[in-house]
């Protein structure tokens, strides 16, 4: 039961030390002056910035080996000491505060209109294998999983904003503006685990502890409660693991075409403008938030399977 | 970037399914357009016609023009092949190492293999884009960390694969019993896992492709891939998106073309499944 | 508590079971009494499984019953499937195939158990906790409601779908291969309580392949054929007597009945094993072994599954290495001509490859002529047709047959044969060990012949090593 936990640790010390070590080379192969670069990064615009980029040119010297110097710029990462923005020259995690709230809303109600409407499609399409909602929810399936999320944006955006002026086109602030860009990751999150779902659901209804618990004599509605849900539901939620990956890069592509304030638009735009602190601390933020989720349905999981539980 | 699916048994491959026959046609039809498209239109996909500005499908341009003037249907099959080109070779860079590291995990176990899966679960660790993210801040814009990144991010799920799926090939008795009658290691690749492993191995290049395909059009959607005036597909969708109201099938064609692409991969690899 | 009578008899007559292609199982009649139990006997196809089904009323949509089904002179069959689902739980209990499948692997033993107390008879859920409590007791597994199936062996599994039956209270007990998957002893264990339930009272009837089920069953005996009923009486002259030429055929494939047929002229020592230890982690297998064939002999090795008797086979073939103890080979000889011939004949070839292809390769390999194995193939009598089949499209005896040809190009002075006809039909099973009785003598093969039935081996081997002990 604690080895989930260990392997997530792990997972988010690989996280840090992959986004530390690639900013930390980033920021020394950029043009220009790295000593003012990197003062300017740590510790602001302030008026004594040669100052203080002299002091930072003489901590790179030369003398002090770069093993040492990156094990100190992991050191301030893990005080969370992310530095200033070089473009906005606000402290990072000031406005990583405000953007993460922002995306934790726009993941949250992604997945929750994801788990409405995909088990759903799911479960009508499982109970009747080749029937009409089966065929219906492949197709759909097919066509949604086809579509790169920033071309389903952009189609919800003019049918939704442009042709009915249903929804704004941008923006943030009111659940109005939160609507289309949940939608769309919710629709290609929800084209996959509808057939994970109909799988699922095919394969418990066939199982033989499901035709076993009918010959005990249990009415069918105790049969599908007490046997076929949880049984259904442990690979639709193991699969969530998998589309955690999904979301978290559908946050920053669906972010940036909404020109939605989150990290995964921040990311972005640190990336055009060169911006490392930046860049780091919002990969950083977003990489934990996936180890997060996929954390979260380890523990769903093993709650639901105890056949997991077995080595505890 | 995930490459979804589970791949967990191997078995003989089916013949191909409906879908997978029409996916096929469509790929075919597409990868001739990508192909071939280039070499017989004669018009340059970068040369500016003002003039011509948003000229509508039919006319003098057969599928129109965007609002430089430059031929759609140029544009269009320099970015069809673009988008299968780089797929390609991405999907070649991932999947060559990624088969090979996996095989030898598998068959050699011990420190070669734990070396293997430490490499696998650092580049697991964070989603594929954002990994592609990161090293495209090194130089934005450019083939050299897009190319990199995805591969970079696609081979794991080859070596996963070939990984799992050979040990438990190797695993079981007709290995023991082949080599109890004599036979050797390279008889026993050749016959008894690569025969197995093959099928499987055709659908993950066939999503490994579709996921490209998708990547690289996002990125460039997004300012941070590809940037114009190359004609790339997603960056045509963004160019063209301001003019919507006046040419809105022009807007509508490359995303159609991104569609297309990645669903006649998706249902090959699917169809190949059985 | 419900008073009701008690069912005396089950009779059913002209049972067929019919499919849109046509009838699959005709004419079916019989009838079960109180401390009469009927086992029905037959090969898989023999749509034994199809006439349990027709008496449950869970037969596949596509397929219809129809005939006489008669509980206490209710016609089952009269009415809608409606009706007989109705009497699940009540008045009839299925003992499912494979019970460590049939119970649901994320719910603890206990609520599988409380569940019929509560949502068929309709009691409170403490009340249910207690008498499921009681049912586990009654089948020797008290406490064990805290577990789940996968916690379970599959003879506690197999208890624990009794314990669900006795919480039903039903009379009539379907029991659809109880043993499928169990070694003997496991197998004896779950006859017994079969038995028991019957001496308690109630009806049963037996689903099963296995003679030694249907012997220590004892009641009736009915034996399948091609979806009939070919012959039924009691269980003493049907399994002693039969007049039917398959019953002879089925019960002179049993082990048990052959006469002792070992070989008798050993030659000279070609493998040996001395002072041999193995043991798994904290387990030990076995200490201080010694073993020796001789050409010509056939040695048994016997005892329980897990025991570690494919464990010594494979040392002594050099495929796994022993903690202690050396293995003696005659150094004039490659290690090629010690062979080995496995359990489960589809796993040991390669599953793309057609068979003509594995034996081409292999004849080419070792500088052999096609003419050889063709010759082989003809002796075990293989039909040249089935060589270009995969190995999943022919039968196990005759893929075992097919190993044994590999093998055989080899002319191996040893051969390991691990539970090499466990796996097979009765009838298959004799035939496989009549070809190896034949080889032995002819070319003073050496066999190790590991196997779980004591009957196989004392009838065909020259000496047995029991690891019962």
């Amino acid at each position: 039961m604690g080895n989930f936990l260990v392997a997530r640790l792990a997972q988010a010390a690989i996280v840090t030390i992959v986004v530390g070590a690639l900013s930390f080379v980033l920021i020394r192969i950029l043009p220009g002056d790295a000593a003012m670069r990197i003062a300017a990064g740590r510790y602001g615009p302030d008026a004594s910035i040669t100052e203080a980029a002299a002091k930072v040119r003489l901590e790179l010297g030369l003398d002090r080996p770069v093993a040492v110097q990156f094990l100190e710029w992991l050191g301030n990462l893990l005080r969370f000491d992310l530095g200033h923005s070089l473009v906005t020259a606000a402290p990072v995690v000031h406005e990583l505060q405000v953007q993460l709230g922002a995306s934790a809303w726009l993941a949250a109600a992604a997945l929750t209109l994801s788990i409405l409407i995909g088990p759903a499609i799911g479960v009508l399409s499982g109970l009747r294998p080749g029937g009409v909602a089966d065929r219906l929810g492949l197709a759909g399936a097919a066509i949604f999983r086809a579509m790169p999320p920033f071309v389903l944006g952009l189609l919800l955006m003019l049918v939704f904003s442009k042709q009915l002026s249903w929804l704004p086109p941008a923006g943030f602030g009111s659940p109005r503006e939160i609507l289309l860009p949940a939608l769309t990751l919710a629709l290609g999150l929800a084209a996959m685990s509808s057939r994970v779902a109909r799988n699922s659901v095919a394969a418990v209804v066939k199982a033989p502890y499901f035709a076993f618990a009918r010959h005990k004599g249990l009415p069918e509605a105790v049969v599908v409660r007490r046997h076929g849900l949880r049984n259904a539901a442990i690979p639709v939620v193991s699969y969530l693991g998998l589309q955690a990956i999904y979301l978290v890069e559908g946050v920053v592509v669906v972010e940036s075409l909404f020109a939605y304030p989150g990290i995964g638009h921040a990311l972005v735009h640190a990336i055009i403008e060169r911006d490392v602190p930046m860049v780091q601390g919002t990969a950083l933020v977003m990489g934990l938030m996936f180890v997060a989720i996929a954390a979260l349905v380890d523990a769903i999981s093993l709650w639901l399977d105890p056949r997991l539980r077995r080595t505890a | 970037m995930s490459m979804i699916g589970e791949f967990t048994e191997a078995r003989a491959r089916p013949r191909l399914s409906g879908s997978g026959i029409f996916g096929l046609a469509l790929l075919s039809l597409l990868g001739s357009f990508a192909l071939v498209g280039p070499v017989v239109i004669p018009t340059d996909p970068a040369a500016q016609d003002f003039s011509a500005s948003l000229a509508p499908i039919g006319g003098d341009y057969l599928l129109g023009a965007d609002h430089y003037g430059r031929s759609l249907l140029a544009r269009l099959a320099h970015g069809a092949r673009l988008s299968f080109g780089l797929a390609f070779l991405t999907m070649l860079a991932a999947a060559l190492p990624g088969v090979l590291f996996g095989l030898v995990a598998a068959w050699k176990g011990g420190w070669i293999e734990r070396l293997m899966e430490l490499l696998a679960t650092v580049v697991l660790a964070l989603p594929g884009l954002m990994l592609v993210l990161l090293l495209l801040a090194f130089s934005p814009g450019n083939y050299g960390p897009l190319f990199l990144g995805l591969s970079l991010t696609l081979w794991v799920e080859f070596y996963r694969v070939t990984r799992a799926t050979s040990k438990t090939i190797l695993a079981q008795l007709h290995i023991e019993a082949a080599r109890v009658l004599g036979f050797g290691s390279g008889y026993i690749l050749r016959n008894h896992v690569l025969p197995v492993i093959a099928p499987t191995i055709a659908t993950l290049a066939a999503f490994a492709m579709a996921t490209a395909i998708i990547a690289v059009s996002t990125l460039s959607a997004i300012s941070v891939g590809l940037q114009p005036p190359t004609p790339e597909l997603g960056s045509m969708i963004v160019e063209l998106l301001p003019y919507y109201a006046e040419a809105p099938l022009h807007v509508l064609m490359p995303a159609m073309l991104i569609f297309l692409l990645v669903l006649g991969l998706q249902l090959v690899a699917e169809g190949d499944r059985g | 508590m419900n008073v009701r009578t008690a069912i005396q008899e089950l009779s059913v007559s002209g049972l067929a079971v019919e499919s849109a292609a046509g009838r699959v199982v005709s004419d079916i009649s019989f009838t079960i009494g109180r401390g009469r139990p009927l086992t029905l006997l037959g090969e898989s196809g023999s749509g034994k499984s199809l006439v349990a089904q027709a008496i449950m009323g869970s037969l596949p949509p596509e397929l219809r019953a129809t005939g006489k089904v008669r509980l206490d002179g209710n016609d089952l069959l009269a009415g809608s499937r409606g009706v007989q689902r109705r009497l699940w739980g009540r008045e009839i209990s299925l003992l499912p195939q494979e019970p460590w499948l049939a119970l649901d692997p994320t719910m603890r033993v206990q609520g599988q158990v409380a569940e019929v107390h509560r949502y068929v008879k309709g009691r409170d859920a403490r009340r249910s906790r207690q008498l499921a409590a009681g049912n586990l007791g009654e089948v020797d597994l008290p406490g064990a409601g805290r577990l789940y199936p996968f916690q379970m062996s599959g003879g506690m599994a197999q208890r624990v779908a009794i314990a669900i039956a006795h919480a039903a209270g039903s009379d009539l007990l379907i029991a659809d291969e109880p043993t499928k998957g169990l070694d003997a002893a496991l197998r004896d264990s779950v006859t017994a309580r079969l038995r028991q339930e019957v001496e308690n009272g109630r009806l049963l009837l037996t689903i099963t392949h296995d003679v030694a089920v249907a012997r220590a069953l004892g009641g009736m005996v009915g034996v399948m054929l091609n979806g009939e009923l070919i012959e039924c009486g009691p269980a003493e002259r049907q399994l002693s007597a039969p007049t039917h030429d398959y019953s002879r055929a089925l019960l002179a494939a049993d082990p048990e009945s052959w006469s002792r047929q070992a070989p008798t002229t050993p030659g000279g020592v070609v493998l040996a094993g001395y002072g041999l230890a193995k043991a798994f982690g904290e387990a030990s297998l076995f200490a201080d072994l010694n073993v020796e064939i001789r050409a010509g002999e056939i040695v048994a090795v016997v005892g329980p599954s897990g025991c570690g008797k494919t464990t010594l086979g494979n040392i002594l073939l050099g495929l796994v290495k022993s903690d202690s103890g050396s293995v003696e080979r005659r150094n004039d000889l490659p290690a090629l001509r010690y062979q080995k011939l496995y359990q489960d004949p589809p796993s040991v070839f390669a599953p793309h490859q057609p068979i003509r292809k594995g034996l081409a390769d292999l004849a080419r390999l070792h500088g052999r002529s096609w003419n050889v194995v063709e010759r082989l193939v003809s002796r075990l009598r293989l039909q040249s047709s089935l060589l270009d089949r995969l190995p999943g499209q022919i039968s196990g005896g005759e893929l075992q047959r097919f190993a044994l040809v590999r093998a055989l190009l080899l002319e191996p002075v040893f051969l390991f044969a691990d539970e090499a006809t466990s796996r097979l039909d009765p009838v298959s099973q004799r035939e496989v060990v009549a070809f190896l009785l034949e080889i032995v003598r002819e070319t003073g093969l050496g066999v190790l012949l590991v196997t779980h039935d004591r009957h196989l081996a004392e009838r065909i081997s020259n000496r047995v090593i029991d690891f019962a002990q």
